[in-house]
């Protein structure tokens, strides 16, 4: 009876365990497995090397708080959020759809690879009471 | 009884860590400079541990096999793997290969030998190997910097992954450092290494930094900490921080550790984007003494 339940719990861990991610990776999945679409991993470091911080999140409207920020596509699309650079000016634009849907289906949002942030979140929030 | 079984086990365990050892290098020279390819196959490259891609190749003998990884071939085989593996010596690409054809002769010895599609199916799906991992923060050296398609949370049968640059890839130039993305990314800032945009349309505009350390003075017998602004204002806005995480104020902000390893105060950046609390002495740079010094000190960025 009980001996399914420690494979069931071995075999998650295991999972879990084999989930590593780059440092400051972002997994983003609030719609994308319910849409049928592959969940999102938006690499920190990628970004970084490109554009500082100020750019998503001060004059962006990227809160820093995981969980913090409802992005769809619609969104996006209308130049919000990923958006404001991924427009096929800036970056590629939302027709590569699998370029940023590129992570395992059913991994839960946050961050891999390091720690969530979970403090109150500036930039975001600042930005848009001044705007 | 039991005192028999640790000792044999502490046994194996030595007997088998030189080995483990010993492929440690040739593990990471492959991710890092044969990995990207060799892995998926992309561009008709033999995929590690197929034998179908193999079994010509190693049949053609060993010296063909170092001779293309050395010297490259017209099928698109960079020589020595291209940028990434350039720098290592030749007899280092040759113990790549070894590590290579190693790792398909198990596949090539199983597939011929083994009647039943069991034993041919078990040398396909090895287990997942034993990973040392209860703190994110301190990975062991072959699990850093992984490739997109190697990392765990991209999917690699997703064709838009193997269009993802690899973090090693995009971090080669950088000044590197033992923790986080294992780049220093102030110490690149300060060397132009990486010039980040300030603004998303102008690639002109600079940030209004201020060159405004603070000394905190904590309770517990641990050095103090200086807070550069400097640092911080090259990357980010003051909105950032003030007034919704760090109230503008002196003395207005209680900060601990456990609310920054919780992932609040400093603890927003550092530990998920920023260099990671396990570098102490980044912070608590700062003898107990100088809490006597004036507030502006001649700090270490």
């Amino acid at each position: 009876m009980k001996r399914w339940l420690i494979w069931v719990v071995l075999g998650m861990s295991l999972v879990s365990l084999s989930a590593q991610g780059e440092y400051g990776d972002v997994v983003l999945n609030r719609y994308a497995d319910k849409a049928g679409v592959r969940p999102v991993v938006f690499p920190h470091w990628f970004h970084r090397l490109r554009f500082t911080c100020n750019v998503c999140h001060a004059e962006g409207g990227f809160k820093m708080r995981a969980g913090s920020n409802d992005i769809t596509m619609g969104e996006i699309v209308d130049g919000k959020f990923c958006g404001m650079c991924h427009n096929g000016e800036i970056a590629w634009s939302a027709e590569f759809c699998h370029r940023c849907h590129s992570g395992r289906p059913g991994l839960a949002g946050g961050f891999y690879g390091s720690q969530d942030p979970s403090g109150p979140s500036g930039g975001g929030d600042f930005y848009q009471r001044r705007h | 009884m039991k005192n028999y079984k640790l000792i044999a086990t502490l046994l194996l365990g030595l007997a088998v860590a030189p080995f483990a050892a010993a492929q440690q290098f040739e593990k990471q020279a492959y991710d890092k400079a044969c990995g990207s390819c060799h892995n998926t196959g992309i561009g008709g490259a033999p995929k590690l541990g197929d034998p179908n891609d193999w079994r010509p190749l190693v049949a053609a003998g060993m010296a063909r096999l170092y001779k293309s990884a050395l010297e490259g071939t017209p099928k698109g085989m960079p020589a020595k793997g291209g940028v990434d593996g350039r720098n290592f010596t030749n007899s280092e690409i040759q113990a790549v290969v070894d590590y290579m054809v190693d790792k398909v002769n198990v596949a090539l010895g199983a597939t011929a030998g083994a009647p039943a599609g069991a034993a041919a199916g078990a040398a396909a799906q090895p287990l997942p190997p034993v990973q040392y991992n209860f703190n994110r923060l301190l990975k062991p050296m072959d699990k850093r910097n992984l490739p997109p398609s190697q990392d765990g949370i991209h999917d690699p049968a997703n064709d838009g992954t193997l269009m993802l640059q690899p973090p090693l890839q995009g971090m080669a130039d950088l000044v590197r450092s033992r923790f986080g993305n294992n780049t220093d990314w102030v110490a690149s800032f300060l060397g132009k290494k990486v010039t980040p945009r300030w603004e998303r349309d102008n690639p002109f505009a600079e940030g209004m930094v201020m060159d405004l350390d603070i000394l905190r003075v904590p309770k517990a017998a641990v050095q103090d900490v200086l807070f550069p602004h400097k640092q911080h204002t090259e990357w980010l806005d003051c909105s950032n921080c003030h007034p919704a995480i760090f109230v503008p104020q002196k003395g207005a902000n209680i900060i601990s550790m456990p609310l920054i390893l919780l992932g609040q105060k400093c603890g927003v950046c550092h530990g998920t984007v920023a260099f990671p609390v396990s570098e102490c002495a980044k912070c608590h740079s700062q003898k107990k003494a100088a809490a006597a010094a004036p507030q502006k000190a001649a700090g270490k960025p």
